[in-house]
């Protein structure tokens, strides 16, 4: 065990709890954050990560984020704004599968501790929100892993319209669901895209097993919860440093 | 589904290899679309025909295709034509992304699903609401056959194209590995990796590992053509035999009276 001192309350050792490793084919473990923009996940997930980092726990962070491989690709799409719902999901699907087929599978296999800033509940919830069967996508993902965990972080609309506004000067076209046609106003249309993308992630609670995390909570609170979730439902001994 | 029940009955072309008649209605009754249709297309609106000519390299489709472009237009019908690679959103990042070898296998599918619905979207069914008759030089078929062989599932694969566009005729021009080899041989007097299946390791003999390849390519495409109604043609046929088939099976379907035609000076040399 590693000579470090936490908290006393959040030791990453408490009560190993483990559930589902056992129906897995990896020794690895799989934990994913997902929520609209503005709803805290990426900072959460960040501390998270240092949490464990600094123990010297095997973990890989990895996030929603082109490849170089289809880089090109999505880039002339979205600047010439080429894409339609259809090309616009199966192009961020060949990215993922990248990163999935090269970088998550291996290390699950590695036995590696994989923490994800979003996942695929991310193209579910905002391709269907583009008007994408929901059974379409589904199929789309299926070689993905199933999480070990899912956070699902939850901020009430305007607050994390209001924080994504207010740090950003201009919405990209593609981020405000422009592409979608359902207003000329770029911030009004942006608000009705993230509700439904919203929306559409709520119904995803119960089908999905999330952990629902109340986005409005004091972001050291939250931290601690997520730490003790996580020692919870994850072996964490398994990617403990060893003894020297 | 209802593809299965209703299209075998034009799938038995391996029996009678050339021509065999077939009512136009067959296709008429079904559905456009394989599941659900694209977003926000109506399949009401899509006057025009699309034809498939799928098999493999050296088949013979690319001379096909250009050969029906000329009797088409010189019937008077406007002609659109598709093919693999040729997106404008990620063609040239597949040329790339095989030139690297560094893709894994659900990936470049999904690459080439891209490729496929930008053409689809963007290019066929604009023409086919303007009435066009569209030459695919190759579908969803090629692409489910060469993932399917590389253990990606025939279920997902077929889901991912399920909003594709249900052809209105498919012709398949079968050739024997061995002889789709002295084609394309003779063609660029070198074998590609892809054709060749070298990233699936079957053979390090190039001959043998085209062979085993194409081999396992066949036999998918032998499993579709009952699954999707293929009308398959003898591809080792001489290319005038095999236009005669296609041409009377097209004039048929668009109600063209006469399957007349000789090339033109510029595609003569084609014709043996």
């Amino acid at each position: 065990m590693p000579t470090v001192t936490d908290t006393p309350t959040n030791t990453p050792e408490t009560k190993p709890e483990v559930t589902s490793l056992s129906k897995r084919p990896y020794p690895g473990a799989l934990v994913v954050v997902e929520g609209i923009d503005g709803s805290g996940k990426s900072t959460q997930l960040y501390l998270l990560k240092r949490w464990l980092e600094i123990h010297g726990y095997r973990i890989h962070f990895t996030e929603w984020n082109s490849s170089p491989l289809v880089k090109s690709a999505t880039r002339r799409g979205k600047q010439r704004r080429l894409l339609t719902p259809t090309t616009f999901s199966l192009l961020h699907a060949a990215d993922f599968a990248d990163r999935c087929e090269r970088q998550i599978m291996p290390l699950l296999h590695g036995g590696y501790l994989v923490l994800a800033d979003r996942y695929i509940y991310t193209a579910f919830a905002r391709d269907a929100a583009r008007g994408c069967s929901p059974h379409w996508l589904r199929n789309l993902y299926s070689f993905a892993p199933i999480p070990d965990i899912t956070f699902y972080f939850r901020a009430p609309l305007d607050v994390a319209v209001n924080r994504i506004v207010a740090g950003r000067p201009k919405l990209k076209y593609y981020e405000a669901g422009m592409d979608l046609g359902i207003s000329l106003d770029r911030s009004e249309s942006f608000r009705i895209f993230q509700e439904r993308i919203l929306n559409n992630y709520d119904e995803m609670v119960e089908t999905d097993n999330f952990v629902l995390m109340d986005g409005t909570v004091k972001v050291n609170k939250l931290q601690k919860h997520m730490r003790e979730m996580v020692a919870q439902r994850v072996d964490l001994a398994r990617y403990a440093p060893k003894h020297k | 589904m209802s593809r299965d029940g209703k299209e075998k009955v034009s799938a038995n072309g391996k029996k009678k290899r050339g021509e065999k008649k077939s009512s136009p209605l067959l296709f008429e009754t079904t559905s456009r679309f394989y599941g659900s249709s694209l977003p926000g297309v109506k399949p009401e609106e899509l006057s025009g025909t699309l034809v498939v000519i799928e098999g493999t390299d050296g088949s013979g489709r690319s001379t096909q295709i250009s050969l029906l472009t000329e009797w088409l237009e010189s019937e008077g019908f406007a002609v659109q034509t598709m093919g693999l690679r040729r997106s404008y959103l990620v063609g040239e990042d597949i040329d790339g992304l095989l030139e690297e070898n560094a893709v894994t296998r659900t990936t470049l599918a999904l690459m080439y699903g891209t490729d496929f619905f930008d053409q689809l979207e963007r290019r066929i069914l604009p023409a086919l609401r303007s009435g066009l008759v569209v030459l695919a030089d190759r579908y969803i078929f090629t692409l489910i056959a060469r993932a399917a062989v590389r253990g990606i599932g025939r279920d997902y694969l077929h889901g991912i194209y399920e909003t594709a566009l249900r052809p209105d005729l498919t012709f398949w021009l079968d050739v024997k590995p061995e002889v789709a080899f002295d084609r394309e041989f003779k063609k660029s007097q070198a074998i590609s990796y892809w054709e060749s299946g070298r990233d699936m390791s079957l053979s390090n003999d190039l001959f043998q590992s085209f062979i085993k390849y194409q081999s396992l390519i066949k036999k998918e495409f032998e499993y579709l053509s009952k699954r999707h109604g293929f009308i398959e043609l003898d591809g080792e046929a001489s290319v005038s035999t095999v236009n005669g088939h296609l041409r009377k099976r097209i004039a048929s379907h668009l109600g063209i009276r006469s399957t007349h035609y000789k090339p033109s000076s510029a595609l003569a040399h084609t014709w043996r």
